[in-house]
């Protein structure tokens, strides 16, 4: 044998010493343990009583009359862009201050910085204070987050995801140790001091409350629905065939369809929209006995499963979806190869815009809804804010209301020119004018504008008509107003969830298992097995916790 | 070696050159040939087929790959236009200039390091030598966490300095094991005469351990040059400032924009965000730019490769 290398070798005390030290170091250090999900993490919830004395009163801002009003959650649709705009902030936000670190996240190349980016120069001259922006690649944003809240080291403004916010373990800790409490200066009528924060929709603000105080800035979203069934309609035009209106309909297209010679596949990922066809709820329902149910134990769930796992098995699917989560969809549907595929309503506008410069019959549609077997479809979305704000804590009075007036400045409503100069930059310079007034962006629009200011200022949602999507606003508002009776009733609006760890640890692994069974790497009848082993594993925990905040909220 | 092995006569001399085969094997059977050339064509492919792909896309114009639903494999037509809008926008030319530096930065520093630490490690009797390896092989088993590595390169200032990127992982404790025991085969006897000739210990090092030690220390430098240019995590987490960023980490804000952010349960609508995501021949000529140095460097540092390595792994 080798004698070991000299300094190696220790005795098992001295080991021992020093993890002890480590231990002790840890648990000595100044850090908040909002790093992940901890072991042993119970969750918590905030009554829906405690969340709306603090909200601000809604007072809507309207600058322009919409062509399609939205309802509810439904965004106000415009179906021409304003000749003439209006100045909606008269005083200048702000007062002098120092600049103003912000920090928010973005899918795609970074702008340039503060000095070497126009637009930024532009936007902070009117805003009389310099913004100092930091984007941040959206993908790693969590990683970047819990280190930060981890070390107390943020921005002045932070913009976090609300899925994001969602990962981290005992959140409500780290807001109250590091954000400000923004309650006193928004709360009731004292939102009117920022008419356009104030004008943002109640059903966002409700989800910006931690502990029974405001803590955020929300970011609205502009539909509430959480997906789409996208299919080609250009392409199933021309072969004579019509949208489906029942499941047995939509896999007899499949079969049409689906063409492997030809390298056509009619299918990319559906599960989540065959469960909604099936009136599956998203993650629970009531009982009529009061207590909640699971969507795994519900038997449209399995309906849906068999009905996806024979998709699958007939080959109507596209082999890239079946080998992989990283398909990339988008692309196969843009090229044809899959005709139908599930994406967030967002993903319509620029890919229409997009690929209808190279291919003017592409024609992307939203399947219209059906259900099975006489069942309701359900559809799922909530209003949870896309977005949150916060402001670091201990800035004093006076700059949290610079801050907020900035914020205010960041939220101006379509149809003024602060809204115009925020999403598009300076005319001539980073956006010229179509022959119908609406904006176009330049080499430099694209290249300099990240929604710097848009992300941390929340706005109110609005659709607009442009050029390259002539009838995309008629369509998207159409499908919304078509579906919205069916969306699902979120029981639990308006609640602060924070949910236990071991709920947050078996959800992935539950959906891979659900990933073989759809692939065919496990029987379907393996969904009872399944089920059982999530329900022991912290899916009753999980019911016990959202039972308990259910009945904390007398619903 | 394997002269030495195949013996020196003159016969087996010429047998060698018309084959490898040594003397007591059979000669492979005309399948066993087809089926090993069929094994390492496949092998070959499965390197090559990716890089083709990457290379023709990012010549190819929007259309085509529209019409291929993705990576081109057979090119229709040369269309620079992916690199000139990289380049022209100057974020890529000034990430390259900063991956540059922190490489070149990064692998000197982390040799500097990394040998002085060795040569002291691999002398017995130096002082405390015992404590700090045994203190070096720890970070083997526990590794610091996200939050105290933060607090610490924030601490010292280090935030939004390109030294972020390079003195938290100045010293990787596996390169150190290898070029200490390299270290430990230099002939005890060597250095004895050295010192015998007036020499310090910085004098025995830079002269006589040094020069016999270039196989490792060319295969060690390529493993910290490699692991500079590819590192982007640290920049993720300790750059804000979006003009430093380094090649790695402005691929992957391209590679990956435009994509849905993966949330359980929901496709996630970004509003403005995804309207105008690079295309894919922008996001390959990214690829082909971030590749091309390590390719290049590579066949330099191949031939010392096997020598280096296996000698400090074997004769630790």
């Amino acid at each position: 044998m080798q004698p070991s290398p000299p300094g190696a070798s220790t005795d098992r005390r001295s080991l021992l010493r020093l993890l002890g030290l480590g231990a002790a170091a840890t648990v000595g250090a100044t850090t908040l343990a909002g790093c992940s999900k901890e072991a042993g993490s119970r969750g918590s919830a905030t009554k829906a009583d405690a969340i709306r004395s603090v909200l601000p009163t809604h007072k809507p801002a309207e600058l322009l009359k919409p062509d399609i009003p939205g309802e509810g959650p439904i965004p106000d649709g415009y179906l021409s862009y304003p000749r003439t705009l209006v100045d909606a902030v008269t005083e200048q936000p702000g007062r002098g201050g120092p600049p103003i670190r912000t920090m928010s996240p973005w899918w795609g190349p970074a702008p340039p910085t503060v000095g070497r980016n126009s637009y930024l120069a532009a936007v902070n001259a009117r805003l009389g204070v310099e913004v100092d922006p930091s984007l941040q690649d959206g993908t790693t944003y969590a990683d970047k987050l819990n280190a930060m809240l981890g070390a107390r080291d943020v921005p002045e403004l932070l913009s976090a995801p609300n899925w994001e916010v969602d990962k981290v373990a005992r959140f409500s800790d780290a807001v109250r140790a590091l954000f400000e409490d923004l309650t006193e200066h928004l709360k009731g009528d004292a939102a009117a001091k920022y008419p356009y924060l104030a004008a943002l929709p109640t059903g966002a603000w409700e989800y910006s409350v931690w502990g029974g105080r405001l803590y955020a800035v929300p970011f609205p979203t502009d539909g509430p629905f959480a997906y789409a069934l996208f299919h080609r309609a250009d392409l199933l035009a021309r072969a004579g065939l019509t949208a489906p209106k029942s499941p047995e309909e939509l896999h007899e297209l499949g079969r049409q369809v689906t063409d492997p010679a030809k390298g056509v596949w009619a299918f990319g990922s559906v599960f989540e929209m065959v469960q909604q066809f099936f009136g599956c709820q998203q993650t629970w329902r009531r009982k009529p006995d009061g207590g909640l149910e699971h969507k795994f134990e519900n038997p449209a769930f399995a309906a849906a499963l068999e009905f996806t796992a024979k998709l699958f098995a007939d080959g109507l699917v596209h082999p890239d979806t079946v080998a992989s989560k990283g398909a990339d969809e988008k692309q196969l549907f843009k090229a044809g190869k899959i005709l139908m595929y599930q994406d967030g309503l967002g993903a319509w506008q620029g890919m229409q815009g997009e690929r209808v410069k190279e291919l003017p019959s592409f024609d992307m549609q939203p399947l219209p809804v059906f259900g099975a077997a006489g069942a309701q479809p359900v559809i799922w979305g909530s209003e949870k804010p896309v977005f949150y704000t916060f402001v670091r804590k201990g800035l004093g009075a006076e700059r949290v209301d610079e801050l907020l007036r900035v914020l205010n400045w960041c939220a101006a409503p379509f149809g003024s020119r602060e809204f115009e100069l925020r999403e598009y930059g300076v005319e001539g310079r980073h956006f010229t004018r179509s022959a119908d007034g609406s904006p176009v962006p330049t080499e430099l629009g694209r290249k300099e504008l990240g929604a710097q200011y848009t992300h941390i200022g929340g706005r109110v949602p609005v659709k607009v008509r442009s050029g390259d999507t002539p009838d995309y606003v008629r369509d998207y508002l159409g499908y919304y107003q078509k579906n919205i009776a069916l969306m699902e009733k979120d029981l639990f609006a308006g609640i602060k969830l924070e949910l236990p760890a071991n709920w947050s640890k078996i959800i992935q692994p539950t959906d891979d298992k659900i990933r073989d069974i759809l692939r065919g790497r496990r029987p379907v009848g393996d969904l009872a097995q399944v089920r059982k082993e999530f329900l022991a594993a912290g899916g009753e925990e999980g019911r016990a916790f959202h039972e308990k905040a259910l009945a904390d909220n007398g619903r | 070696m394997t002269a030495q092995l195949s013996g020196t006569g003159p016969n087996l001399d010429a047998r060698r050159r018309r084959s490898r085969r040594a003397a007591w094997e059979e000669p492979p059977t005309a399948a066993g040939t087809v089926a090993k050339g069929v094994v390492l064509t496949l092998l070959v492919a499965a390197v090559l087929v990716p890089l083709w792909a990457v290379l023709v896309t990012s010549l190819a114009s929007r259309d085509t790959i529209d019409t291929a639903g993705g990576m081109v494999m057979v090119p229709r037509e040369i269309d620079p236009s992916a690199y000139v809008t990289i380049f022209s926008g100057g974020q890529i030319t000034r990430a390259v200039w900063i991956s540059t530096l922190v490489t070149v930065l990064g692998t000197t520093v982390s040799l500097v390091l990394t040998v002085l630490a060795a040569y002291g490690l691999s002398r017995p009797g130096s002082v405390g030598h015992r404590g700090l390896l045994f203190f070096f092989l720890l970070t083997f088993l526990i590794f610091p966490g996200l939050v105290p590595s933060y607090l610490v390169v924030t601490g010292l200032g280090l935030k939004d300095s390109i030294w972020s990127l390079i003195l938290p992982s100045a010293i990787s404790v596996f390169n150190l094991v290898v070029i200490r025991a390299f270290f430990m085969n230099v002939p005890g006897e060597l250095l004895d005469s050295a010192r015998i000739d007036g020499a310090g210990e910085f004098h025995v090092l830079a002269r006589i351990v040094l020069p016999l030690s270039k196989a490792v220390i060319a295969v060690v430098g390529l493993f910290y040059a490699v692991g500079y240019w590819n590192a982007y995590f640290n920049a993720v987490l300790y750059i804000d400032d979006n003009d430093k960023f380094p090649i790695q980490r402005v691929l992957q804000s391209y590679i990956l924009a435009g994509q849905s952010p993966n949330v359980s349960g929901a496709a996630v609508s970004l509003p403005g965000v995804t309207a105008y995501p690079p295309t894919l021949a922008v996001k390959m000529a990214v690829v082909v730019v971030t590749v091309i140095p390590a390719l290049i460097v590579y066949p330099f540092v191949q031939r010392h490769f096997t020598k280096g390595v296996i000698t400090g792994a074997v004769k630790g």
